[in-house]
Protein backbone atom coordinates (compact mmCIF):
# COMPACT_ATOMS: atom_id res chain seq x y z
CA UNK A 1 0.00 0.00 0.00
CA UNK A 2 1.37 3.41 -0.97
CA UNK A 3 2.22 5.69 1.88
CA UNK A 4 1.48 9.40 1.83
CA UNK A 5 4.68 11.06 0.65
CA UNK A 6 5.42 14.55 -0.53
CA UNK A 7 7.64 13.83 -3.52
CA UNK A 8 6.86 15.23 -6.97
CA UNK A 9 4.48 17.96 -5.82
CA UNK A 10 5.68 20.25 -8.63
CA UNK A 11 4.86 17.64 -11.24
CA UNK A 12 1.34 17.22 -9.83
CA UNK A 13 0.82 20.99 -9.72
CA UNK A 14 2.00 21.43 -13.33
CA UNK A 15 -0.32 18.64 -14.35
CA UNK A 16 -3.24 20.51 -12.82
CA UNK A 17 -2.27 23.80 -14.48
CA UNK A 18 -1.91 22.25 -17.92
CA UNK A 19 -5.21 20.40 -17.69
CA UNK A 20 -7.10 23.55 -16.61
CA UNK A 21 -5.50 25.50 -19.46
CA UNK A 22 -6.74 22.88 -21.91
CA UNK A 23 -10.16 23.06 -20.30
CA UNK A 24 -10.48 26.82 -20.86
CA UNK A 25 -9.19 26.55 -24.43
CA UNK A 26 -11.89 23.97 -25.09
CA UNK A 27 -14.53 26.43 -23.80
CA UNK A 28 -13.24 29.10 -26.19
CA UNK A 29 -13.38 26.69 -29.14
CA UNK A 30 -16.90 25.57 -28.28
CA UNK A 31 -18.10 29.21 -28.21
CA UNK A 32 -16.56 30.02 -31.59
CA UNK A 33 -18.93 27.74 -33.48
CA UNK A 34 -22.09 29.60 -32.41
CA UNK A 35 -20.90 33.19 -32.42
CA UNK A 36 -21.55 33.79 -36.14
CA UNK A 37 -25.06 32.40 -35.88
CA UNK A 38 -26.18 34.49 -32.92
CA UNK A 39 -24.80 37.61 -34.59
CA UNK A 40 -26.65 36.83 -37.81
CA UNK A 41 -29.89 36.18 -35.91
CA UNK A 42 -29.60 39.52 -34.14
CA UNK A 43 -28.91 41.34 -37.40
CA UNK A 44 -31.86 39.69 -39.15
CA UNK A 45 -34.22 40.51 -36.31
CA UNK A 46 -33.33 44.17 -36.08
CA UNK A 47 -35.25 46.20 -38.73
CA UNK A 48 -32.35 48.47 -39.65
CA UNK A 49 -33.11 48.53 -43.36
CA UNK A 50 -36.82 49.14 -42.75
CA UNK A 51 -36.17 52.16 -40.57
CA UNK A 52 -33.54 53.63 -42.89
CA UNK A 53 -35.89 53.13 -45.81
CA UNK A 54 -38.97 54.64 -44.12
CA UNK A 55 -36.85 57.58 -43.05
CA UNK A 56 -35.60 58.34 -46.54
CA UNK A 57 -39.14 57.98 -47.89
CA UNK A 58 -40.47 60.45 -45.32
CA UNK A 59 -37.77 62.96 -46.17
CA UNK A 60 -38.52 62.79 -49.87
CA UNK A 61 -42.26 63.04 -49.10
CA UNK A 62 -41.69 66.27 -47.20
CA UNK A 63 -41.34 68.07 -50.54
CA UNK A 64 -44.86 67.09 -51.64
CA UNK A 65 -47.93 69.32 -51.71
CA UNK A 66 -50.29 68.86 -48.76
CA UNK A 67 -52.89 66.82 -50.71
CA UNK A 68 -50.29 64.41 -52.03
CA UNK A 69 -48.59 64.30 -48.65
CA UNK A 70 -51.79 63.14 -46.92
CA UNK A 71 -52.26 60.34 -49.42
CA UNK A 72 -48.62 59.26 -49.35
CA UNK A 73 -48.78 59.29 -45.55
CA UNK A 74 -51.76 56.94 -45.67
CA UNK A 75 -49.97 54.77 -48.24
CA UNK A 76 -46.97 54.36 -45.97
CA UNK A 77 -49.06 53.66 -42.85
CA UNK A 78 -51.37 51.12 -44.53
CA UNK A 79 -48.67 49.29 -46.44
CA UNK A 80 -46.37 49.15 -43.40
CA UNK A 81 -49.13 47.69 -41.29
CA UNK A 82 -50.25 45.09 -43.80
CA UNK A 83 -46.88 44.08 -45.27
CA UNK A 84 -44.28 44.82 -42.60
CA UNK A 85 -46.31 44.37 -39.39
CA UNK A 86 -45.10 47.78 -38.28
CA UNK A 87 -46.89 50.88 -37.15
CA UNK A 88 -45.44 53.84 -38.98
CA UNK A 89 -46.67 57.39 -38.71
CA UNK A 90 -45.05 60.70 -39.35
CA UNK A 91 -45.89 64.36 -39.21
CA UNK A 92 -44.36 67.21 -41.13
CA UNK A 93 -45.01 70.67 -39.76
CA UNK A 94 -43.72 74.17 -40.28
CA UNK A 95 -40.82 74.99 -38.01
CA UNK A 96 -41.61 77.53 -35.28
CA UNK A 97 -41.18 81.20 -36.04
CA UNK A 98 -37.58 82.35 -35.72
CA UNK A 99 -36.19 78.86 -36.23
CA UNK A 100 -33.40 78.62 -38.82
CA UNK A 101 -35.13 75.56 -40.29
CA UNK A 102 -38.11 75.27 -42.62
CA UNK A 103 -39.77 72.09 -41.44
CA UNK A 104 -40.00 69.83 -38.45
CA UNK A 105 -40.36 66.13 -39.16
CA UNK A 106 -41.49 63.60 -36.56
CA UNK A 107 -41.27 59.90 -37.36
CA UNK A 108 -42.67 57.04 -35.30
CA UNK A 109 -41.86 53.41 -36.04
CA UNK A 110 -42.83 50.39 -33.95
CA UNK A 111 -42.92 46.77 -35.07
CA UNK A 112 -43.66 45.33 -31.65
CA UNK A 113 -40.03 44.52 -30.91
CA UNK A 114 -38.19 47.63 -31.98
CA UNK A 115 -39.48 51.17 -31.53
CA UNK A 116 -37.93 54.18 -33.15
CA UNK A 117 -38.88 57.83 -32.73
CA UNK A 118 -37.20 60.77 -34.32
CA UNK A 119 -37.72 64.50 -34.46
CA UNK A 120 -35.69 66.37 -37.04
CA UNK A 121 -35.64 69.86 -38.43
CA UNK A 122 -34.44 70.73 -41.88
CA UNK B 1 -10.61 0.86 9.46
CA UNK B 2 -10.06 4.54 8.76
CA UNK B 3 -6.50 5.69 8.17
CA UNK B 4 -4.84 8.70 6.58
CA UNK B 5 -2.97 6.90 3.80
CA UNK B 6 -3.42 7.83 0.16
CA UNK B 7 -5.05 11.25 0.57
CA UNK B 8 -3.10 12.80 -2.30
CA UNK B 9 -4.03 9.91 -4.57
CA UNK B 10 -7.68 10.30 -3.67
CA UNK B 11 -7.68 14.04 -4.35
CA UNK B 12 -5.86 13.50 -7.64
CA UNK B 13 -8.27 10.79 -8.65
CA UNK B 14 -11.33 12.99 -7.96
CA UNK B 15 -9.79 15.96 -9.81
CA UNK B 16 -8.84 13.83 -12.81
CA UNK B 17 -12.35 12.40 -12.91
CA UNK B 18 -13.91 15.87 -12.91
CA UNK B 19 -11.55 17.07 -15.65
CA UNK B 20 -12.38 14.09 -17.83
CA UNK B 21 -16.11 14.58 -17.34
CA UNK B 22 -15.97 18.27 -18.21
CA UNK B 23 -13.73 17.66 -21.20
CA UNK B 24 -16.07 15.01 -22.52
CA UNK B 25 -19.01 17.42 -22.07
CA UNK B 26 -17.26 20.17 -24.03
CA UNK B 27 -16.12 17.83 -26.79
CA UNK B 28 -19.69 16.62 -27.29
CA UNK B 29 -20.82 20.28 -27.33
CA UNK B 30 -18.35 21.33 -30.03
CA UNK B 31 -19.47 18.75 -32.55
CA UNK B 32 -23.08 19.99 -32.96
CA UNK B 33 -24.04 19.83 -36.63
CA UNK B 34 -25.61 22.69 -38.53
CA UNK B 35 -28.87 21.66 -40.10
CA UNK B 36 -30.26 23.51 -43.14
CA UNK B 37 -32.60 25.39 -40.77
CA UNK B 38 -29.61 27.02 -39.12
CA UNK B 39 -28.80 29.13 -42.15
CA UNK B 40 -29.04 32.56 -40.58
CA UNK B 41 -25.56 33.56 -41.64
CA UNK B 42 -26.20 33.11 -45.37
CA UNK B 43 -29.71 34.59 -44.91
CA UNK B 44 -28.20 37.73 -43.45
CA UNK B 45 -25.78 38.08 -46.35
CA UNK B 46 -28.53 37.49 -48.90
CA UNK B 47 -30.82 40.05 -47.29
CA UNK B 48 -28.08 42.66 -47.18
CA UNK B 49 -27.13 42.02 -50.79
CA UNK B 50 -30.73 42.30 -52.03
CA UNK B 51 -31.41 45.42 -49.97
CA UNK B 52 -28.24 47.05 -51.26
CA UNK B 53 -29.14 46.24 -54.87
CA UNK B 54 -32.62 47.77 -54.45
CA UNK B 55 -31.24 50.80 -52.65
CA UNK B 56 -28.73 51.41 -55.42
CA UNK B 57 -31.58 51.26 -57.91
CA UNK B 58 -33.53 53.78 -55.83
CA UNK B 59 -30.83 56.47 -55.87
CA UNK B 60 -31.67 59.36 -58.21
CA UNK B 61 -29.64 59.37 -61.39
CA UNK B 62 -29.12 63.14 -61.39
CA UNK B 63 -28.86 65.86 -58.79
CA UNK B 64 -31.79 67.81 -60.30
CA UNK B 65 -34.77 68.05 -57.91
CA UNK B 66 -36.89 66.19 -60.47
CA UNK B 67 -34.23 63.52 -60.92
CA UNK B 68 -35.88 60.11 -60.75
CA UNK B 69 -34.18 56.91 -59.71
CA UNK B 70 -34.05 53.87 -61.96
CA UNK B 71 -36.50 52.10 -59.66
CA UNK B 72 -38.98 54.99 -59.81
CA UNK B 73 -38.81 55.05 -63.63
CA UNK B 74 -39.12 51.29 -63.88
CA UNK B 75 -42.23 51.15 -61.66
CA UNK B 76 -43.78 54.20 -63.24
CA UNK B 77 -43.33 52.95 -66.81
CA UNK B 78 -43.92 49.29 -65.93
CA UNK B 79 -40.56 48.50 -67.51
CA UNK B 80 -40.07 44.92 -66.32
CA UNK B 81 -37.08 44.07 -68.52
CA UNK B 82 -35.12 47.08 -67.30
CA UNK B 83 -35.80 46.07 -63.69
CA UNK B 84 -34.70 42.52 -64.32
CA UNK B 85 -31.54 43.58 -66.10
CA UNK B 86 -30.48 46.18 -63.50
CA UNK B 87 -31.31 44.09 -60.45
CA UNK B 88 -29.50 40.99 -61.69
CA UNK B 89 -26.50 43.03 -62.72
CA UNK B 90 -26.28 44.75 -59.31
CA UNK B 91 -26.82 41.55 -57.36
CA UNK B 92 -24.67 39.17 -59.35
CA UNK B 93 -21.61 41.10 -60.55
CA UNK B 94 -18.43 40.42 -58.66
CA UNK B 95 -15.12 42.23 -58.69
CA UNK B 96 -13.52 39.20 -60.30
CA UNK B 97 -14.26 35.66 -61.34
CA UNK B 98 -17.57 34.30 -62.50
CA UNK B 99 -20.87 36.01 -61.64
CA UNK B 100 -23.01 34.99 -58.70
CA UNK B 101 -26.32 33.31 -59.51
CA UNK B 102 -28.99 35.07 -57.47
CA UNK B 103 -32.54 34.79 -58.74
CA UNK B 104 -35.48 37.00 -57.86
CA UNK B 105 -39.23 37.37 -58.02
CA UNK B 106 -40.55 40.93 -57.65
CA UNK B 107 -43.97 42.23 -56.60
CA UNK B 108 -45.14 45.58 -55.50
CA UNK B 109 -47.96 46.64 -53.23
CA UNK B 110 -50.05 49.79 -53.57
CA UNK B 111 -52.96 51.31 -51.72
CA UNK B 112 -56.25 52.15 -53.39
CA UNK B 113 -57.19 55.53 -51.97
CA UNK B 114 -60.97 55.22 -52.46
CA UNK B 115 -61.39 51.72 -51.04
CA UNK B 116 -58.40 52.09 -48.71
CA UNK B 117 -57.34 48.58 -49.70
CA UNK B 118 -53.87 47.16 -50.18
CA UNK B 119 -53.35 45.36 -53.47
CA UNK B 120 -50.53 43.44 -55.05
CA UNK B 121 -49.15 43.57 -58.56
CA UNK B 122 -46.75 40.89 -59.66
CA UNK B 123 -43.99 42.73 -61.42
CA UNK B 124 -41.45 40.33 -62.90
CA UNK B 125 -39.13 37.46 -62.04
CA UNK B 126 -35.89 35.97 -63.30
CA UNK B 127 -37.19 32.47 -62.55
CA UNK B 128 -40.58 31.30 -61.34
CA UNK B 129 -40.18 30.14 -57.73
CA UNK B 130 -41.21 26.54 -57.11
CA UNK B 131 -41.63 26.98 -53.36
CA UNK B 132 -38.58 24.92 -52.54
CA UNK B 133 -36.17 27.83 -52.62
CA UNK B 134 -34.73 29.25 -49.45
CA UNK B 135 -35.64 32.82 -50.29
CA UNK B 136 -35.25 36.09 -48.40
CA UNK B 137 -37.69 38.96 -48.73
CA UNK B 138 -36.21 42.40 -49.28
CA UNK B 139 -38.25 45.57 -49.62
CA UNK B 140 -37.90 49.12 -50.80
CA UNK B 141 -40.27 52.09 -50.60
CA UNK B 142 -40.66 53.92 -53.87
CA UNK B 143 -42.43 57.19 -54.43
CA UNK B 144 -43.94 57.26 -57.91
CA UNK B 145 -45.95 59.85 -59.76
CA UNK B 146 -48.63 57.99 -61.70
CA UNK B 147 -50.41 61.14 -62.89
CA UNK B 148 -49.92 60.03 -66.48
CA UNK B 149 -51.51 56.64 -65.74
CA UNK B 150 -48.62 54.59 -67.11
CA UNK B 151 -48.82 52.00 -64.32
CA UNK B 152 -51.11 48.96 -64.72
CA UNK B 153 -54.89 49.49 -64.55
CA UNK B 154 -56.27 49.70 -61.03
CA UNK B 155 -53.44 51.79 -59.61
CA UNK B 156 -54.56 55.28 -58.61
CA UNK B 157 -53.44 58.02 -60.98
CA UNK B 158 -51.67 60.14 -58.37
CA UNK B 159 -48.42 60.59 -56.53
CA UNK B 160 -48.08 57.60 -54.22
CA UNK B 161 -45.75 55.45 -52.19
CA UNK B 162 -45.57 51.81 -53.25
CA UNK B 163 -43.73 49.01 -51.49
CA UNK B 164 -41.55 46.91 -53.75
CA UNK B 165 -41.01 43.41 -52.38
CA UNK B 166 -38.44 41.13 -53.93
CA UNK B 167 -37.85 37.48 -53.07
CA UNK B 168 -34.16 36.72 -53.52
CA UNK B 169 -32.59 33.30 -53.50
CA UNK B 170 -29.36 31.73 -54.60
CA UNK B 171 -29.84 29.11 -57.25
Amino acid sequence: MARLNDDAQWIVLMGFIVSFALFFLAIVISQSTVVGQTTAEAVLEFPKNDIVNVRSEVFSASALSSDNLTRVKNDISSLSLSRKNAIVSFRISEAPLGSPYNKTIEIHYNNGVTAYDETTSH
Amino acid sequence: MVNTDGQLFTIEGVAAGLIMLMTAYIIVGTTSLYTPGDSHISDMQLEQMGTDALRMMNIPNSSATSGESTLQKVIKNNDTSQFSQTFLSFANKRTGGIDDNLQFSADYYYRNNLANSVNRIHFTESRIPTGGEHAMRVTQWVQVDNSAGTMPAGVDTRVQAVLVEVLVWRD
